[in-house]
């Protein structure tokens, strides 16, 4: 019984000589001595690049130089303009929209 | 809402978030600071050179994190073995023997405080116990996770714990509940 009480007590004067150390700068001298990001970001930078005028080009050459985006502009120029201006509207409150809640999603997490 | 371990591992590594892997840091470093320091002897220059280099190294070798076991066990087996690669740079891996322990030990020298005591009894253990009791009786860790962290047998972990707890009741008797 004894000893029980005695492993009990023990057990506890341990848990008690662990206590919470500071960080008193510990975090910013390890975050100093880290590697620097790798540079895998600009890579996707210009492989993004790369695809788009790759894409780009393929659809020019598929649509027989572009013409889509005249008859495009060519019924943009015949649509009623009030109705023009509506779309710009929505479009850029849709724009607005994305753009706050992106925003608020990444400040949440920093 | 704070975010838990495996969360801030996965910023760290699928958007290379520094901010991630410093609170990573902030959550983990007195639990391995004070380990460190344990299997130090309490000499907080080195222990806290040796967490530095663990999370240096955590930092490097995220991506070999599974998530089979928990972060700070993997943490602690990180710490142990920059503590271990250390010791043998130093020689001093070899541990204390018996007779060194009754030696080193003397009633009438050590100061009356207990956690002074304490602190004395435990740094008298050789590394193996001194390990195995920090890691399960101070850092909480069950004796499977200890086993992973310091790579022994779970059979090992137990008879080292055992020996190391009755060593510090021994040296400790005269402290005891009233």
């Amino acid at each position: 019984m004894d000893e029980q009480l005695q492993e009990d007590w023990l057990e506890a004067r341990l848990r008690e000589e662990a206590p919470y150390i500071d960080d008193a700068g510990f975090t910013a001298q390890v975050m100093q001595k880290l590697p620097a990001p790798q540079a895998k970001r600009s890579f996707r930078g210009v492989i993004l690049i790369v695809l788009t005028l790759i894409a780009s080009g393929l659809t020019y050459y598929l649509s027989d130089g572009g013409q889509f985006v005249l008859q495009a502009a060519r019924q943009i120029a015949g649509t009623n303009f009030l109705l023009l201006c509506e779309i710009a509207f929505v479009c850029g409150l849709l724009v607005t929209g994305f753009a706050t809640s992106a925003a608020i999603q990444a400040a949440r997490h920093r | 809402m704070p975010l838990d371990d495996a969360e801030l591992v996965t910023r760290v590594l699928v958007e290379d978030d520094q901010h991630a892997f410093a609170e990573l840091v902030r959550n983990h470093q007195s639990a391995v600071r004070g380990l460190l320091r344990q299997l130090a002897r309490n000499d907080l220059g080195l222990a806290d050179d040796l967490a530095q280099e663990t999370f240096v190294r955590a930092y490097r070798n995220l991506a070999r994190f599974r998530g089979e076991a928990k972060f700070s066990t993997w943490l602690y087996r990180i710490a142990y073995n920059c503590f271990r690669e250390d010791a043998r740079k130093r020689k001093e891996l070899v541990g204390i023997d018996e007779n060194q322990l009754e030696a080193e030990y003397d009633p009438q020298t050590v100061d009356p405080a207990l956690r002074h005591d304490l602190m004395h009894a435990l740094q008298m253990l050789p590394i193996h116990e001194r390990s195995a009791i920090v890691l399960c009786c101070q850092n909480g860790l069950s004796h499977d996770e200890a086993a992973r962290v310091l790579e022994i047998p779970l059979g090992t972990v137990k008879t080292n714990v055992l020996r190391g707890r009755e060593k510090l009741r021994k040296m400790l008797s005269a402290w005891g509940p009233a």
